[in-house]
């Protein structure tokens, strides 16, 4: 809201510097985001909030300025010039919609001689960056800006039968307003209507037929008052927001509506016309004053400071309360028509508080009277999962949950997504449902910029529609592709594989204590046939990982192989692992033995750890994939694997012997269920004396 | 048996003494074929020793031969993985001898977590430390929890600043994290002391310092006997907690429908200091806005059933990337959301 100094001093004395009156107007909550300076005078534009529809003219803001500075605002007279004939004889005021019209004013200004305005409504009007239009138009802004009741000035000449009617319109009616647009009007808006058809938009904008021109010679002026969800869903509708749409919606001042029409029929008059005498006031069910008892104790409690009584009354008085005491340390406050925020004692208290001044009540620490001792087992989890996966090397980053509805549908995450009704772009019109087409943007994004590997993992939200049903669930996805980081003057630049993302996931479960966990090859919609895991825990697929297929990777001008997974954690975390105990220390050494053999290539490692858990080998405490490869030296339907098997007994050293006869039987049932074959001479148990 | 143990004694020390003198990978091998060997090793030997030993002996004789050979064997590990780091066979200044100390020391690289993230720890840091336990809620809301439980009546010009992305006519994507203050006041009785991040979702045309996503955090405290001063000293404390202890808090009057009295709460520009007119960050005011507050509005206590009259509360929210922003003088808030791993890498890792 624009502000001008000049103008605020028609209502109230200001004599102190500029800065401290700015200064002083922040901290009541007035804050002038900048000072224009207009030829000897400086217009402000203050920052005003949507439930102080009081501050958008200078009157409001002039009575604020009273009441910090204690200062009593200026009597000002509006004379008037009236003719002998009532309004009442020339026109008529019909309301149809009590509910969205409480109160409508009028009178008639006789032979205007509608001009250029006066030097001083011009540079009052060109304060509030308008460009002076004509006297009459003027002035109805002047109104409207000084008092914040907006106001409208018909040709009264255009008006069919001296009737005004506010009525719903009716189906089908337009009205063309003063901008010259055609309004579609529906049924539920409001309108100005003569005795045949509307001349206004109520409380949003005029008629065209009926506005002022060179040729207007008696003008109708209407004050009224509208209802501000009306208003509201009407402007919004027309998509208009003007600056009598923009109060009523906030809520005008009932009670100022008859002083508004005369401020503007005396100006009018000082002009040259002659007012109607008596102005029509339709005003069927009068506003009833709130009270709002106010106890000085609550003061205290709420803001932490004793604030003394006789300011209480003051400053409340100043702002245009009527304070009453009630009983001891008790008021009843009569809240004046023009603070429609005003309704209840904490809004009092604010009023005492904004005054008293904030920087004036003590700063105290908040005492703690209890501990939530619950555990956030998800945000210690998360932790978890975040610690490993940096520590396994993987940045972190945090995608837009909107999502391009094509990219999302090529992605082929299965599930339907959320539109957004009202997107900021066609290209962001959805949720995403699944994390991996952002991490690969990621992905894009930095090789495009030169680095020579991406290593991504982002936690956030995806989001579907189940049915009726709207699902959001926490995903961790993961993308990595190109050289791994790290390397150094002793060891070279290397290229990750699905293997380092697996690891991840290996870290990440174990971290978790998800334990154990198994992965299974199983065919997804993101991977390249055969080149995918599922990631499963108790036996319910929690996650998937793989080789992302060629053509999601080239959409994204990725043409490096890329690796991904995405897991569920929401679902992850509705399971309970086992709670974690410890295991004792061992206490005796174990023996470990490297066993090298020949594998078929259509068998899979892990069923070596699926014939060992079927038998029974209380000492073998472990085992891990040494080497592997392949090669000239070996059949082309082999793989060499080297294995190292960990032997220990928890209560004595084991002898050679007991561990030869371990492995004896390790190999035996590998070889019947497996077909291994040893490799010559390649039996090495670590003291490599072969 | 005596003359057992005291034969693998004197093996211990020697195999001591010959270790430290290993100083190459030959001698290394030397010293394994003599100790290990499977034919004339020392320890090798031992075994076949032990098949003389009489029955009430064996186990215990067995014993201290496998710990020597476990023993040998890791020490004879530990040397050959310090002979790789090319431990000097000498030690000293020759220029055969001499080692590069000066070469580049050898990282393991560990990721960057992103900058927000870590920011938003560092909130939750001062909070927890304060007994604020943190809460969150879903994304996608309805509009009771996020507006009208919060005391926005529908069709009210209040909703302007909380500009919405609706999924349906009812269901929106939350335009702050306030509605989990309502869902944790509908679940849990007083005194409660939470703060809430999360990803908030507005209808904005993305310019430098607004985006249609951000992260906000936003804490609640509701008991008997919460007032205003209460969060005048904990934001005071926190603000200082983040920024240091020299630096100027204001609290000034402004309006949120969910607080009376509300407050914003501007924190002393640390780009210019108030001195340079032209200055990005505060335009010359020498404030910078960081977030807004109040005391919970009655009427949202009422609508969770918590009785105005007993209890009192007050709240706060604050945008997590434009803290950040000012914290760390970035000037646009897509840096953010554009994951470049040279941006992303300066605050964790390098």
């Amino acid at each position: 809201m624009k502000i001008s100094l000049d103008w605020i001093r028609e209502f109230v004395t200001v004599d102190i510097p500029r800065q401290e009156l700015l200064d002083r107007l922040t901290m009541i909550g007035l804050v002038a985001d900048t000072v224009e300076e207009r030829d000897g005078d400086a217009v402000l534009d203050l920052e005003t909030y949507a439930n102080r529809p009081d501050t958008l003219g200078h009157l409001g803001v002039a009575r604020e300025i009273g009441a910090m500075l204690e200062l009593s605002l200026k009597e000002k007279s509006w004379p008037l010039a009236e003719l002998p004939q009532a309004t009442t004889e020339i026109a008529d005021v019909q309301i149809s919609s009590e509910n969205l019209c409480p109160r409508y004013c009028g009178l008639v200004v006789r032979d205007v001689p509608v001009g250029p305005s006066p030097d001083w409504l011009r540079r009052r009007v060109e304060a509030m960056g308008l460009r002076p239009i004509n006297n009459v138009v003027d002035v109805s802004n002047y109104v409207l800006f000084a008092t914040a009741q907006p106001i409208h000035t018909f040709d009264f000449g255009k008006i069919g039968g001296g009737k005004i009617v506010v009525r719903k319109a009716k189906r089908g009616e337009t009205l063309k307003d003063l901008d010259g647009r055609t309004l579609e009007l529906a049924a539920d808006m409001l309108v100005i209507a003569d005795e045949s058809r509307p001349v206004a938009l109520a409380g949003v904008i005029g008629g065209e037929a009926s506005g002022i021109t060179d040729a207007t010679r008696d003008v109708f002026i209407e004050s009224a008052n509208f209802d501000p969800v009306s208003i509201r869903k009407t402007a919004k509708k027309l998509g208009l927001s003007t600056d009598a749409s923009y109060r009523f919606e906030r809520g005008a001042d009932v009670g100022f509506a008859p002083q508004a029409a005369l401020m503007a029929a005396s100006l009018l008059t000082q002009m040259g016309g002659q007012a109607s005498r008596g102005l029509i006031d339709v005003y069927p069910k009068p506003h009833k004053p709130k009270s709002v008892r106010l106890r000085l104790r609550r003061i205290a409690e709420l803001l932490g400071v004793d604030v003394p009584e006789s300011f209480v009354v003051e400053v409340l008085g100043r702002l245009g309360f009527r304070v009453e005491a009630a009983h001891k340390g008790s008021w009843r406050v009569e809240v004046p028509t023009f603070r429609v925020d005003v309704g209840r004692e904490a809004d009092l208290i604010e009023e005492v508080a904004r005054f008293y001044g904030y920087d004036r009540i003590p700063s105290e620490f908040s005492p703690v009277r209890s501990f939530d001792l619950s555990v956030n087992r998800k945000r210690e989890r998360l932790g978890r999962i975040r610690q490993t996966l940096l520590g396994q090397g993987f940045d972190e980053v945090i995608n837009w949950s909107f999502a391009d509805p094509e990219r999302e549908a090529a992605a082929g995450s299965g599930l339907q997504p959320v539109d957004v009704q009202n997107p900021i772009s066609s290209r962001a019109s959805v949720l995403r449902t699944t994390l991996v087409p952002g991490l690969l943007e990621n992905a894009a994004w930095n090789l495009n910029r030169g680095l020579e590997g991406v290593h991504v993992f982002e936690l956030g939200n995806v989001f579907y529609w189940e049915g009726e049903k709207h699902r959001e669930e926490l995903r961790l996805g993961l993308v990595s592709t190109g050289l791994l980081p790290g390397a150094g003057w002793t060891s070279g630049p290397a290229e990750t594989d699905f293997y380092v993302l697996k690891g991840a996931l290996e870290a990440l479960m174990e971290a978790l204590r998800f334990e154990p966990f198994a992965f299974e090859e199983r065919d997804h919609a993101y991977f390249e046939e055969g080149r995918a895991l599922a990631l499963l825990y108790k036996g319910q697929p929690v996650g998937c990982l793989g080789i992302l297929r060629k053509s999601l990777a080239a959409a994204a001008s990725v043409d490096r192989t890329v690796f991904a997974a995405e897991i569920d954690l929401t679902g992850l975390f509705e399971k309970t692992p086992k709670p974690f105990q410890y295991a004792p220390v061992p206490r005796f050494p174990g023996v470990s033995r490297d066993l090298s053999f020949l594998l078929d290539r259509g068998v899979a490692y892990q069923e070596i750890g699926k014939v060992l858990a079927k038998l029974n080998l209380p000492l073998l405490e472990g085992f891990e994939l040494r080497d592997r490869f392949s090669g000239p030296s070996i059949p082309a339907d082999k793989v060499s694997l080297t294995v190292r098997f960990r032997f220990r007994h928890p209560q004595r050293t084991l002898v050679a012997e007991e561990v030869d006869r371990v492995e004896q039987d390790i190999v035996g049932h590998l070889r019947s269920a497996m077909n291994i074959q040893l490799r010559e001479g390649k039996i090495d148990n670590r003291t490599r004396a072969n | 048996m005596a003359d057992l143990k005291d034969r693998v004694e004197g093996l211990r020390k020697a195999f001591e003494a010959e270790a430290l003198k290993v100083g190459d990978a030959k001698s290394l091998e030397e010293l394994r074929t003599a100790f290990l060997g499977r034919k004339k090793g020392h320890v090798t030997l031992l075994f076949e020793d032990l098949k003389t030993v009489p029955a009430e002996g064996k186990r215990e004789a067995g014993r201290l031969i496998n710990e020597l050979k476990e023993s040998v064997t890791v020490r004879l590990d530990a040397i050959e993985g310090q002979l790789s780091l090319a431990w000097p066979s000498v030690s000293g200044t020759s220029a055969e001898a001499k080692l590069d100390l000066t070469l580049p020391g050898r990282k393991k690289y560990v990721g960057a977590a992103h900058p927000l993230v870590l920011f938003q720890q560092e909130i939750e840091n001062v909070f927890l430390g304060m007994g604020f336990t943190i809460e969150e809620g879903p994304e996608i809301e309805t509009d009771y929890y996020n507006f009208e439980a919060l005391n926005f009546p529908p069709h009210h010009p209040a909703r302007d600043s909380w500009d919405t992305l609706y999924i349906k006519d009812d269901l929106l994507l939350r335009t702050h994290t306030s509605p989990v203050q309502i869902r944790v006041m509908e679940k849990k009785k007083p005194p409660i002391r939470i703060i809430i991040p999360g990803r908030v979702f507005r209808r904005e045309t993305p310019d430098p310092t607004h985006l249609p996503m951000f992260m906000q955090i936003e804490g609640l405290v509701v008991d008997e006997g919460a007032t205003f001063a209460h969060l005048k000293g904990t934001l005071e404390y926190f603000i200082r907690a983040l920024f240091g202890e020299k630096i100027k808090v204001r609290f000034r009057p402004s309006f949120f429908p969910f607080t009376e009295p509300s407050a914003e709460v501007d924190i002393e520009c640390i780009v210019c200091g108030g001195q340079d007119k032209s200055c990005r960050v505060c335009s010359g005011t020498g404030w910078k806005e960081i977030l807004g507050s109040g005391m919970v509005d009655p009427q949202v206590l009422k609508n969770v059933n918590i009785d105005p009259e007993k209890y009192s509360g007050w709240a706060f929210g604050l945008g997590i990337d434009r803290t950040a922003m000012f914290a760390y003088g970035i000037t646009e808030m897509r840096h953010f959301y554009e994951n470049d791993l040279r941006f992303i890498r300066q605050f964790g890792a390098k």
